[in-house]
């Protein structure tokens, strides 16, 4: 019988979770460098609202990621979901806004179905798919970004200094991490990703569960967008800009979910959306040209990568 | 030779046969709705709109012939672009060197990453995509920036035969291209890696020089690309070609090289370009915006990922 | 004693075809008792693999009844089945899922069970996880990665895990469990293998198992039974507690007597004085240590000894496939270092052919091709660095013609060939390079008698020109006709070196 090792928590976590440190040492480089601008409530609820938005398209993929595949539909279910929202809103009223659970369900199954049956890597197929989207977001809008009135109420503010999108996501969060650290779905999720092979031979039916992979992070994403829709204005751009796809992505990895699978997950997500955030926030500060800033975010999505993907000789990667 | 038609024939050359298909078909039904199609002047758009997408087509087929993918084509040829159209009047002929020389490096980067540190390609590829587009809004501040110097748009505008001059430059680089990558080592080496990367590495292959050779070859394409295309329009901007590229990776695949790599080559490429191009044209033709083009190509692109991927060889597919 | 028992499994007679051309197996029949372990033996391709498929229920048989505790049942459909009547497996390879925690591992698919009102039940699945570990002897800890334990750990608790999911299925019913281990000790280390060999004769009281290997000393030593199959037949059944059975009667029984029409007198003394490889106390640690030989020009050295012995680790630390802890590789006299990639060792003149075709080949090329890859230097042009089409060809019509590879030509694409012509392009592409040095690993596994002569007269006649060799091998025969002179390897170290004509009588007499 051998005893279960117990170690002092917060060491465990530095240990484990090497982004935390980062974080921490994000947070004090800012708040020396900016005294008067860091740690101010304005900032760090600033810093909150873009964890929310990150947090909120995140949550889905980062399921996904667990399993080695990749989903990069969620802007795509955003921005086809809002224009769906405002076509609709005249003909159903305020139920309009379910059209983003069901669209987000019913891309993230068609997905997981034709990556699972047609075994089309995901990153190209969820790709196209965006693009499709897109295509279908600016001819249904008219080439215009449309506004919908009406559903100011999901934001509006219930406590000071906090925003009320990040109430909503916390049963999100809440129920994403329950999914995959409690229930026999996250655990078939992490086998997929850990060794594909190993657990079909474990008697695990794995395209059934990539399928509900996809589908999963399509309805996580769906439900997401309906706070997130509001959050970012209640409306949605026609074009498609390349940063809300990428931004989720590196804080899915910055996090620590390694691209080729098998561990990290949606837990791991909050805590690199967080450290994104302060990241991008004290930059910001600094005042350099948004456009630097793109190009560091770039260098930060690298960076994070190939500190994860060390340790992975043997792995096959193309 | 009559024998070689038969049923068996055609079956084991269908990566060859069906492209051939469909651009008959789309020809004729382009041709029945509109008779300017196949005249001189639907010609010389077409050839224009071909030709620079031919050569960063040929690229990416290098690339995907590997097993791998590159994302950062059309970010490197809007770089070069831009690099040209910035510099050709302070350094005069040699802003064209100096843009290949970027480009190219930014392909070596793409390279590493993936053969020296262990990142996947696609990743790698966005990463780097994200910092060039950031580089290049930088550099640009976001404007168009117009060409004036009518020698160097001689380049690709000059009429021989009838036909543009990039006309020329495409069909030749596609020849070298086709000849590279069936009658030297080079090409050789690319589809063995992409056929059987444990092989390859048992066959005495420097399978990481290799990947970063294709790399820069991939890279070094986009910018010549970027340079005769921005001769050819007169300007360039961060913003043209933001949509290309999954037209792009489709006319690759459409030509029949898999995206599961060690098949296909450039030499299909030049059906799937024209087929796409033929799309594209014929859609423009019948009045449909932009938005609606990429949902079509977004379809075409997962159709035909599907239909030629290699779903025998290829076990786990994520 | 154990005669008169009713056996817990027993098939009869089974037989299975493929194709509808191989017999993969024909009127098979084999029983376990409780409480013991059985050995299934023979070379690839023999059937094992295809008779363990069946029983666990990835085939179906096309013939045969199954017998468990004496009743006749049908064959099982799926794994699930299987598990549900006491039969499990544990695979070779890949059956480990390394980011799960060792509870977790234990109970997957199996989750069913311990479904709690707050999702599964994480802290009953560690106790009872702790309880079949402790029943086992498994020192582990439960909430460890299964990435963080040895690797002999990890194969107990796979085992634990195949007799877990017999008793999970069967609810409650009384099933003695029959498991199944598929070459478990593949890759560990020594004291690995004898770790786990304790700890599976520590389980014997409570299930029985069923061995499936081609590693004869551990055979021998652990097994009680022993049935051979040769080319889907058993040729042989052994209960080593009452016969007296060598290690080199099992070697026969499994490898057959078919004769090589091939003489041995063919062979001349080509061996030069001259050095070509040398190996100075050579370690990887728990792979092989201190291993040292020379090899001189035209020499054939045979790397002789059981699986898992070091001698294909050896092979493939030369190769630069793998590295090593310890000592000198001196090849031509310059030192070669560890962790050099395959290529760098090409190009100081050390080739590897593997047996493996997947390893060698491209299957969608041609023929032409696949032999043109290690030979691009040949065939490019002088002035420009062009491949030439006819001499590509003529190329491989050369090595078509020489080792008489039956195909419709050179554009052939290799997967429609056979397994020997496969491997015939295989060995033909090394012979048109003429590496100074070529490293054989199994080079005529799994293929018929025909091709083989084809492929060993090539090899002499590559020797005669100078090429030397180093040889793995399964086959003593193969040793005895092509070395001149052969290493046995025992546990990892060298024992000691054997002339090919004392090799010769061990194999022949």
């Amino acid at each position: 019988m051998v005893k279960t090792r117990r170690v002092w928590y917060p060491f465990f976590l530095l240990v484990r979770h090497p982004v935390a440190i980062v974080l921490v040492g994000l947070v004090v480089l800012f708040s020396l460098l900016y005294p008067q601008r860091f740690l101010t409530t304005l900032n760090l609820t600033t810093i909150l609202k873009q964890f929310v938005t990150l947090v909120l398209f995140a949550l889905g993929p980062s399921m996904v990621v667990v399993t080695g595949s990749l989903d990069l539909s969620y802007v795509g279910i955003w921005m086809l979901g809002g224009v769906l929202v405002w076509l609709l809103t005249p003909v159903l009223g305020l139920f309009a806004i379910c059209v983003f659970p069901l669209l987000g369900l019913g891309t993230g199954f068609l997905v997981g179905v034709v990556h699972a049956r047609g075994k089309v890597p995901s990153f190209i197929l969820t790709l196209c798919l965006l693009v499709v989207y897109w295509g279908l977001t600016a001819a249904l809008s008219g080439g215009y970004s449309r506004t919908v009135k009406g559903y100011e109420f999901i934001t509006a503010s219930l406590v000071p200094y906090i925003p009320t999108a990040f109430l909503w996501s916390l049963p999100l969060i809440g129920a994403a991490i329950y999914l995959m650290v409690r229930t026999r779905v996250g655990l078939y999720l992490y086998a997929i990703g850990s060794n594909e092979e190993g657990a079909k031979l474990a008697g695990i039916p794995v395209e059934k569960y990539k399928i509900l992979a996809f589908t999963l992070s399509g309805l996580f994403t769906g439900l997401g967008t309906i706070v997130l829709f509001q959050h970012l204005g209640g409306s949605v751009p026609v074009e498609l800009n390349l940063k809300n796809v990428v931004w989720p992505l590196v804080a899915i990895v910055l996090g620590g979910t390694p691209l080729v699978g098998g561990s990290g997950g949606p837990q791991r997500t909050l805590l690199g959306a967080l450290t994104f955030s302060v990241f991008y926030r004290g930059l910001y500060l600094s005042l350099l040209h948004p456009e630097i800033l793109q190009l560091l975010v770039g260098i930060l999505l690298i960076v994070s990568i190939v500190v994860g993907a060390r340790g992975l000789r043997g792995v096959e990667i193309t | 030779m009559v024998a070689t038609f038969s049923w068996e024939w055609m079956k084991r050359n269908a990566g060859t046969l069906w492209p051939l298909l469909v651009a008959c078909v789309i020809i004729l039904g382009f041709q029945a709705v509109n008779p300017t199609f196949l005249k001189y002047e639907g010609l010389v758009t077409l050839v224009y709109a071909m030709s620079y997408f031919l050569i960063a087509a040929c690229g990416l087929t290098f690339v995907i012939m590997m097993g791998s993918f590159d994302f950062s084509v059309p970010s490197v040829l809007k770089l070069a672009a831009l690099f040209c159209v910035m510099y050709i009047e302070k350094l005069g002929f040699w802003a064209i060197p100096f843009a290949l020389l970027v480009s190219t490096g930014l392909g070596l980067l793409n390279g590493v990453l993936l053969a020296y540190l262990n990142v996947p390609s696609f990743m790698a590829t966005l990463g780097v995509s994200i910092v060039v587009e950031g580089i290049g809004l930088y550099l640009s501040k976001g404007f168009l920036h117009i060409m004036y110097n009518e020698r160097f748009r001689a380049l690709a505008t000059t009429f021989i035969f009838g036909l543009p001059s990039i006309f020329y430059w495409a069909m030749g680089i596609w020849a070298l291209c086709t000849f590279v990558a069936l009658c030297t080592p080079f090409g050789r080496r690319t589809y063995a890696i992409g056929g059987n990367l444990t092989a390859a590495r048992l066959s005495g292959i420097n399978v990481e020089r290799q990947r970063v050779y294709v790399f820069a070859l991939s890279g070094f394409l986009a910018g010549l690309s970027g340079i005769l295309y921005m001769a050819q329009l007169g300007g360039g901007s961060m913003l043209i070609g933001s949509d290309m590229s999954i037209p792009l990776f489709a006319s690759v695949v459409a030509g029949g090289t898999a995206l599961s790599g060690g098949m296909g080559g450039p030499h299909r490429t030049l059906l799937g370009v024209i087929i796409i191009t033929w799309i594209q044209s014929g859609m423009l033709m019948l009045a449909l915006g932009r938005d609606i083009q990429m949902v079509i190509f977004g379809l075409i692109a997962v159709g035909v990922a599907i239909a030629t991927m290699d779903r025998k060889r290829i076990r786990v597919v994520k | 004693m154990r005669r008169n028992d009713t056996p817990v499994l027993e098939v009869r007679n089974v037989s299975k075809t493929f194709d509808t051309v191989v017999r993969a197996l024909d009127e098979v029949s084999i029983a376990v008792y409780r409480g013991e372990i059985v050995g299934v033996v023979g070379e690839n391709g023999a059937g094992k693999s295809t008779l363990m498929k069946i029983l666990v229920g990835v085939h179906a048989p096309d013939r045969g009844i199954l017998l468990l505790g004496g009743k006749e049942v049908p064959f099982p459909r799926n794994p699930k089945e299987a598990a549900q009547r006491g039969i499990s497996i544990v695979y070779q390879e890949r059956g480990v899922i390394p980011h799960l925690r060792v509870y977790q591992f234990l109970f997957l698919g199996h989750e069913e069970q311990y479904r709690g009102p707050w999702g599964l039940q994480s802290e009953r699945m560690k106790r009872e996880a702790r309880d079949i570990l402790d029943e086992f002897h498994v020192v582990c800890d439960v909430e460890s990665f299964m990435y963080e334990l040895p690797l002999a750990t990890q194969k107990m608790v796979e085992i634990a895990r195949a007799v877990l999911g017999v008793r999970l299925e069967s609810r409650g019913k009384d099933v003695a469990p029959v498991i199944i281990l598929d070459e478990p000790t593949a890759p560990l280390t020594l004291e690995e293998r004898r770790e786990l060999f304790q700890n599976i004769l520590r389980m014997k009281e409570t299930c029985s198992f069923i061995f499936v290997s081609h590693i004869i000393p551990e055979v021998m030593e652990f097994v009680d039974r022993v049935y051979v199959l040769r080319d889907g037949k058993l040729v042989a059944h052994y209960d080593l507690a009452q016969d007296a059975v060598t290690e080199e009667d099992l070697f026969r029984a499994i490898v057959g007597r078919e004769s090589l029409a091939y003489t041995f007198e063919a062979r001349k003394k080509t061996v030069s004085s001259e050095v070509i490889l040398r190996v100075e106390g050579l370690t990887k640690r728990g792979c092989y240590y201190d291993v040292s030989f020379e090899l001189c020009r035209g020499e054939c050295l045979g790397l002789f000894g059981p699986a898992g012995s070091g001698k294909s680790e050896v092979l493939r630390t030369i190769a630069g496939i793998l590295g090593f802890d310890g000592g000198k590789l001196v090849i031509k006299g310059q030192e070669a270092f560890s962790g050099e990639p395959p290529h760098v060792r090409l190009e100081r003149g050390v080739g590897y052919c593997s047996g493996e075709a997947g390893k060698e080949l491209f299957f969608h090329w041609s023929i032409a091709k696949n032999i043109s890859i290690v030979n691009l230097k040949k065939v490019l042009g002088k002035f420009f660095p062009v491949i030439r089409f006819g001499v590509e060809r003529s190329i491989a019509e050369g090595v078509m013609g020489k080792l008489e590879i039956k195909a419709p030509g050179v554009h052939a694409e290799c997967y429609s060939l056979s397994g020997g012509n496969k491997q015939k392009v295989s060995v033909g592409k090394w012979l048109e390079r003429s590496p100074d040095i070529l490293l054989l690993e199994d080079p005529t596994i799994g293929i018929d008698v025909g091709a083989r002569e084809d492929i060993y007269e090539v090899l002499l006649e590559m020797k005669q020109k100078g090429i030397s060799f180093i040889l793995v091998s399964d086959d003593p025969k193969e040793y005895a006709l092509l070395c001149d002179r052969v290493l046995v390897m025992r546990g990892g170290r060298v024992q000691r070196t054997v002339s090919a004509e004392e090799l010769q009588e061990v194999a022949v007499g």
